[in-house]
């Protein structure tokens, strides 16, 4: 600890020095979110043995001609926040990384991110909310051969809390933008990849698969106001994975078939996703597959579905289940979503004097058609087959402003959710959500928002209501109130009030409340967080 | 404590020498065209915000500048260049809702948070004004009535 103070004051000082003789620049950023657990007799929960926790991150880089390096460090004392994994305890250097580029070359060793295509083969990304990063530590290569053609290699080992994994990731990545190439009007660019995952054997068996190996062939399309991707990805067979046991002569594949298409003109957008997955689990360790803390996932295989706004929206969200599970009678699934933009013009019957906004999406989730035999653990399944329900969702949203100080929000949303596939067990459960956000502008810049939320649902904990109200002095200050109330079953009240102040780079927000438990979700990932009570704190600045 | 706080000291001196620009890299634009971040404000000032399909602040800014936008065109040669975070999750929104709103700012793609790390790895929405290269003004959050103090820097700013 010491050792790393010196380090960084002289670091620091060297670049103050240099940036100021503009030889280079420098930036960075820290982040500091902290948590005061309390009892909460009301809830029944009680705070955890170290009831102050934090989660802070201090990020610097350095850029100099053609070179930039950066590191992070990390902090979480005396533990993670709850729901966070372990392995984050205590301190250390959690990311650097050395860079060159010059012209077309771009050279990295140390932690990188990156993803391949749509992120189905790899990708690795950090989420401090979700306290995900899966950075890989190594070297990676890219380089553009010319403006339309280019490639990117890497290898090395995932980040898993202070550790790496004991696999070693390997990938290599083309992309070709044929357009360019042939100067064609339509926009037409392929791309392929081979993500490999090397782990020694455990297994007296020869055939044991140390070396799993995903391909990845994509190809995207845009003609005037159409545009169409489509990619496929298989993976090799690897060992099957349950609760951490790995079978020693249990070797299944996957597969995946994403499709993306839309209509965008002014004024009108369409967007529509279908997604087939079977055992698409992918880690650079495999006793972790199926981790709840998302350790170790080389690809990414998100929840297409929409990302709601509101807390009683958010309550019964869709995780995406690429694994395969036949004692839970789980291969894969199936599925998609569309979205729907429109405006309605200025003038207008719909539009009004402002214009109107509308939202819409459906989103539909299925299990694929399979044979289990649960006594060997294996499964027969159709990539292109659809079974039991997993997940349905509808939900529009009208965005109208009715003067210039005023303007609304109306949300409805629909949901159909399979309590047992997504949680581990419940009854299914179908739920109406009808929320009401108004705003109203008044001078020097001051403003407040209200919302009122409603959910009825026939199963779980019944129907929720919420409210808010938040009041912003100015652009830099405001304050808000929220409650979600359980009036059905449980009768508990989830309030919470807080503040935040911001100015330039610099954010302080403190709040102090109940954390509902259950699913976080983050882009389609989720964390499983438990109930809790306290005072929170975050902070962050960069420069 | 007193380690956290030497710390916290430290970066309080960095904060006040630092200056920084935008990372010299390329970003696609929606018709899948690169797009030089150095190039975006070259000779000129223009403004830069961080967004993503599923941030309601970020919406509301863009949607509440979108309203003045060629008004505040013709008046201070305002220019917003919207850079989304989405990642491949909803990168693919980002187009219909771009069309279907309706909005006439150049939007980029950062899929990768290239830019977002670069930055700092900071909350969206994030706006930055940019006058030849050089971040000059930095807001984040967005409540309404920021979009007329971010016009009054504008017109401070680009002179």
């Amino acid at each position: 600890m010491k050792k790393f103070l010196i380090a960084l004051v002289a670091l620091t000082t060297m670049q103050i020095t240099i940036a100021q003789n503009n030889r280079g620049t420098f930036s960075g950023g820290f982040e500091s979110n902290s948590q005061w657990y309390q009892d909460d007799d009301g809830l029944g929960t009680f705070a955890p043995q170290d009831q102050l926790r934090s989660n802070n991150y201090f990020t610097l880089r350095y850029s100099y001609d053609k070179f930039t390096a950066g590191i992070q460090y990390e902090l979480f004392a005396p533990n993670p926040l709850l729901g966070y994994f372990e392995g984050f305890e205590g301190n250390g250097i959690g990311t650097y990384y050395l860079n060159f580029k010059h012209k077309g070359l771009d050279i990295t060793g140390g932690h990188f991110y990156d993803q391949f295509g749509s992120g189905l083969v790899y990708r690795s990304w950090e989420d401090r909310q979700l306290g995900i990063d899966n950075s890989i530590r190594g070297v990676r290569v890219k380089y553009d051969f010319t403006n339309f053609l280019n490639a990117t290699a890497f290898t090395g080992n995932q980040r898993v809390g202070f550790e790496v994994s004991e696999g070693t990731v390997t990938g290599i990545n083309t992309e070709l933008d044929l357009s360019t190439a042939l100067d064609l009007e339509t926009g037409i660019q392929i791309g392929a990849s081979y993500v490999n995952r090397f782990q020694s054997s455990t297994s007296p068996d020869l055939n044991f698969p140390a070396d799993v190996g995903a391909y990845s062939a994509r190809a995207d399309l845009t003609f005037n106001k159409f545009f169409l991707g489509a990619e496929y990805v298989y993976k090799e067979q690897d060992a099957f994975v349950l609760d951490g046991f790995v079978s020693n002569n249990n070797y299944q594949d996957g597969r995946a078939l994403l499709l993306n298409t839309g209509y965008a003109t002014k004024g009108l957008g369409i967007n529509a996703t279908f997604r087939a997955v079977e055992n698409m689990g992918f880690y650079s360790d495999r006793e972790a597959s199926g981790n709840a803390f998302l350790t170790n996932t080389i690809n990414y295989v998100p929840g297409y579905t929409k990302q709601q706004d509101y807390a009683v929206s958010n309550i019964y969200v869709y995780a995406p289940q690429p694994f395969v599970s036949p004692g839970e009678g789980k291969a894969g699934e199936i599925g998609g979503q569309i979205d729907v933009y429109y405006t309605a013009k200025k003038g207008s019957t719909l539009g009004g004097k402002y214009g109107t906004k509308f939202e819409f999406n459906y989103a539909n989730w299925s299990g694929l058609d399979a044979t289990f035999d649960v006594a060997n653990n294996t499964y027969q399944a159709s990539l292109l087959s659809r079974n039991e329900k997993y997940f349905e969702e509808a939900s529009i949203a009208v965005k109208k402003r009715f003067s210039r100080n005023f303007s609304t929000i109306f949300t409805a949303v629909h949901t159909e959710y399979n309590t047992t596939i997504i949680e581990g067990s419940g009854d299914f459960l179908r739920g109406d959500a009808f929320i009401v956000d108004a705003l109203y502008k008044l001078d020097g810049g001051q403003s407040i928002r209200m919302d009122l939320q409603h959910l009825s649902a026939d199963a779980d904990r019944g129907n929720w209501a919420a409210a808010t109200a938040e009041y912003a002095f100015s652009p830099y200050l405001s304050m808000y109130v929220t409650d979600l109330y359980n009036y059905d079953e449980t009768d508990i009240h989830y309030y919470s009030l807080g503040g935040s102040y911001t100015k330039g780079r610099t954010r302080v927000a403190m709040n102090y409340g109940r954390q509902r438990g259950g699913l976080v979700c983050v882009g389609g990932v989720c964390r499983f967080v438990p109930e809790n009570t306290g005072l929170t704190l975050n902070i962050s600045t960069n420069f | 404590m007193k380690k956290i706080l030497t710390i916290i000291l430290i970066f309080c001196f960095a904060i006040a020498k630092a200056q920084t620009s935008l990372p010299e890299i390329s970003l696609k634009n929606l018709s899948g065209k690169e797009v030089s971040l150095t190039s975006l404000s070259e000779d000129k000032t223009v403004v830069v915000s961080l967004w993503a399909t599923w941030c309601v602040p970020c919406i509301r800014e863009l949607d509440t500048i979108a309203e003045v936008y060629e008004e505040m065109q013709e008046e201070i040669n305002f220019e917003l260049v919207a850079i989304s975070v989405d990642d491949s999750r909803s990168t693919r929104r980002v187009k219909p809702a771009v069309m279907g709103k309706g909005w006439e700012y150049t939007v980029l793609l950062d899929p990768n948070n290239d830019v977002r790390r670069h930055l700092g790895n900071p909350n969206v929405p994030l706006t930055l004004i940019i006058k030849n290269g050089e971040i000059v003004y930095r807001h984040s959050s967005f409540t309404p009535g920021a979009e007329d103090e971010l016009f009054e820097k504008f017109k401070e700013i680009a002179g």
